[in-house]
């Protein structure tokens, strides 16, 4: 008898200390993140979050390709590697269309208006006007960066029109060495993000509100033909050579995304807003292209009401304010205007007036071969191996074979 | 006896068999069946059976036609020069009477290098504010040459990078082929008169010919999978003139998750290598019955 109650009062102990074990567990949460700053960013502010809810938090830094690919691969598992990833915004119609994302307005989440209309409309599918699946986690634009020694050696102010951006190329380049305007003219992404803004400025674009292609417009021809004029007047550089010879005063100007040149207080070159005129009497056009890091929750996570929590936590006000010296560059108005984090970080003023006035890429599933296509074709353009004319409507022709 | 033998040898080769058919036989059978089926990875509905909908598009499609292009004539200059270069060196650094060992590991050290290290030192010295080319050009008034964005240098950027990285590689087969040429044939040909040109015309080419056609088609089907230093260095640009066969795959399958089509250009990829490869492949077939009946 005492042998029986001694071997049942163990097995209840045990029971007791599995039970408490399993109770304490805390949950995990695993991020899919791009790598390098955004992780540190994530990393500086977890600690708050595990704390307050019991949770560990893991954070993947993976490549651009490889954390598509890692997104994309684990979407169709039943239960998910996941709880929340890290997208680039030209992804989402891809990731929505295939409902690899849980709906955010679905469970419950209400549009924040703090965030900037512009950020805040890459997370919604259909774009901008339906629900919500992604929030954004990191603010980019393309700005247009400048020497101000080299601008100063022509007596030329910073252009707000392409017009004066191609006059001041063409005062500089050739004197004293210096290159005019360095374009970023590698086939692919590189030179459709370069050309993007130029061609948004001249009102073209490359489809219409129909989805017509209307890369072959006059529009486009003009902003191809001014685009080949920078180059006559300066180079065309890979991104590490544009970022040093506008930082060392050996070329007047470029456009690129503000990681490049600004880090905390300092930044290497000057920046200002992508002049959106054609010319000093034309209309302004919005120029910059829009580039966020939005995140979501995978639709296969397996802590779903959590997993929502923690994102609204790093999209939050208070943690983009923290994240700030970690070098995260905000996606709310209220962050971009603290007259303390304005004091620390200068560009913020820039980068906001930048981010309202942008432009997104197409919203389509296909723009990735849509971008490939496109490159190649700016590409034959400015290697003069085709005309403009042919060029542009080559791409076009290429562009709706892949849309047909 | 001889029927236990040959279960013996089944039972022996077995394991090699499954991971053989594991590890490459059903792979390229899916690949076979994706090819032929509209496969988007992310698509909410089955696979539809396409038939040959994937390799009429392909063919039609110019840009792999460019691609297809750049990389026939990409393999052709680069194996020509790595073999003829890698020949030239084996024979001249085993004409050395001392220090073959230290030139031998010196040359082999490109070889050792990962695709992506040597494209990015590369991408450091063909740089146009920074590199050491355009420096030296700067030396005698020259340059700078945007050597990786100009339509007329591009390609050739490419091919000299890799002839640089695997000329040392044929180097190393055909030097390790000279090694077992008996040194008696060229003491014969030495009293028969034979000057050095005739030595390496009548003793050394007869004797590492096999090797010089297996060091040729091993180049013909690594360079046919070029990738990483266009990748990382071109793009495919300027104007697609660089753009390959293996980037093309990789952008319709990983990029744009189309399973099926990018199956497709792998089976034409495949196919390709092994018609280029079939002479070697029959000549192998055929040496080894020779050496059977003997």
């Amino acid at each position: 008898m005492k042998k029986a109650l001694s071997l049942l009062l163990a097995l209840v102990m045990v029971g007791a200390l599995a039970s408490a074990a399993l109770a304490e567990q805390p949950a995990k949460l695993v991020i899919a993140a791009r790598g390098g700053s955004h992780v540190d960013v994530i990393n500086a502010v977890k600690a708050q979050f595990e704390q307050e809810n019991n949770c560990v938090i893991e954070v993947l830094g993976l490549e651009n390709p490889d954390l598509k690919q890692k997104i994309a691969l684990d979407s169709r598992n039943a239960a998910g590697a996941y709880d929340i990833v890290m997208l680039d915004d030209p992804w989402m119609p891809e990731v929505t269309e295939a409902g690899m994302l849980l709906n955010l307005t679905e469970q419950g989440y209400a549009d924040d208006a703090d965030f900037v209309p512009t950020s805040l409309a890459l997370g919604k599918a259909p774009y901008g006007a339906g629900d919500t699946f992604a929030l954004p986690f990191s603010g980019n634009v393309t700005l247009l960066f400048y020497n101000a020694d080299v601008l100063a050696s022509v007596d030329a102010q910073v252009p707000d029109s392409w017009q004066g951006a191609l006059d001041i190329a063409k005062a500089v380049n050739g004197k004293d060495g210096k290159v005019g305007y360095v374009i970023r003219g590698q086939q692919g992404n590189p030179i459709v993000g370069d050309f993007m803004p130029v061609l948004w400025a001249y009102g073209g674009d490359v489809f219409d509100a129909d989805w017509n292609v209307i890369v072959d417009s006059q529009e486009a021809k003009d902003a191809l033909n001014l685009y080949i004029q920078l180059l006559e007047n300066g180079a065309n550089y890979e991104k590490n050579d544009i970022v040093s010879s506008v930082a060392d005063g050996k070329a007047a100007m470029s456009l690129g995304w503000p990681s490049w040149y600004i880090s905390g207080k300092a930044s290497t070159a000057g920046y200002a807003k992508i002049p959106g005129k054609v010319n000093a009497d034309s209309p302004e056009n919005p120029a910059g292209m829009i580039g966020n890091w939005l995140m979501g929750v995978p639709k296969n996570t397996r802590n779903p009401e959590l997993a929502v929590k923690l994102l609204t936590f790093l999209t939050s006000a208070e943690t983009q304010r923290a994240a700030a010296p970690s070098g995260a560059v905000p996606t709310r108005t209220s962050v971009f205007t603290d007259p303390d984090l304005s004091k620390e970080y200068p560009f913020y003023a820039t980068l906001l007036a930048a981010t309202e006035a942008s432009r997104e890429r197409p919203r389509t599933p296909l723009w990735g071969d849509i971008e490939n296509v496109f490159g190649i074709e700016l590409s034959n353009a400015i290697s003069g191996i085709k005309s403009v004319d042919d060029a542009l409507a080559d791409a076009k022709a290429a562009i709706e074979d892949i849309v047909k | 006896m001889k029927k236990n033998n040959t279960l013996y040898a089944y039972l022996m080769s077995s394991p090699a068999m499954l991971v053989l058919t594991v590890l490459s036989v059903f792979p390229l059978l899916f690949i076979l069946w994706y090819s032929l089926t509209d496969y988007y990875y992310l698509s909410t509905r089955p696979p539809q059976f396409v038939l040959f909908d994937n390799y009429i598009k392909l063919f039609k499609d110019r840009y792999f036609m460019q691609a297809l292009g750049n990389t026939l004539r990409f393999t052709a200059l680069a194996v020509l020069f790595e073999v003829t270069l890698g020949l030239m060196v084996a024979v001249l650094v085993k004409s050395f009477k001392r220090g073959q060992e230290v030139l031998r590991t010196v040359t082999l050290l490109p070889t050792l290098l990962p695709p992506v290290t040597v494209a990015l030192i590369w991408q450091i010295m063909l740089s146009n504010n920074y590199g050491l080319i355009n420096s030296l050009l700067g030396l005698f008034g020259l340059g700078p040459v945007s050597w990786l964005t100009d339509v007329n240098t591009a390609f050739y950027a490419i091919l000299v990078i890799d002839i640089w990285q695997y000329t040392p590689f044929a180097f190393l087969l055909l030097y390790a082929a000279m090694q077992g040429i008996p040194q008696g044939q060229y003491e014969a040909a030495s009293i028969d008169g034979a000057g050095k040109w005739a030595q390496f015309h009548y003793v050394t080419m007869p004797n590492i010919f096999h090797n010089v056609v297996m060091v040729t088609l091993l180049r013909v089907i690594d360079t046919f999978r070029l990738f990483d230093k266009v990748n990382i260095l071109t793009k495919g640009g300027p104007a697609n003139t660089t753009a390959t066969i293996t980037q093309y795959i990789y952008h319709n399958g990983v990029n744009m998750f189309k399973v099926g089509y990018a199956s497709a250009a792998s089976v034409v990829m495949t196919l390709i290598i092994l018609f280029l490869a079939a002479g070697y492949i029959r000549q192998n077939f055929k040496a080894r019955e020779r050496a059977q009946k003997r």
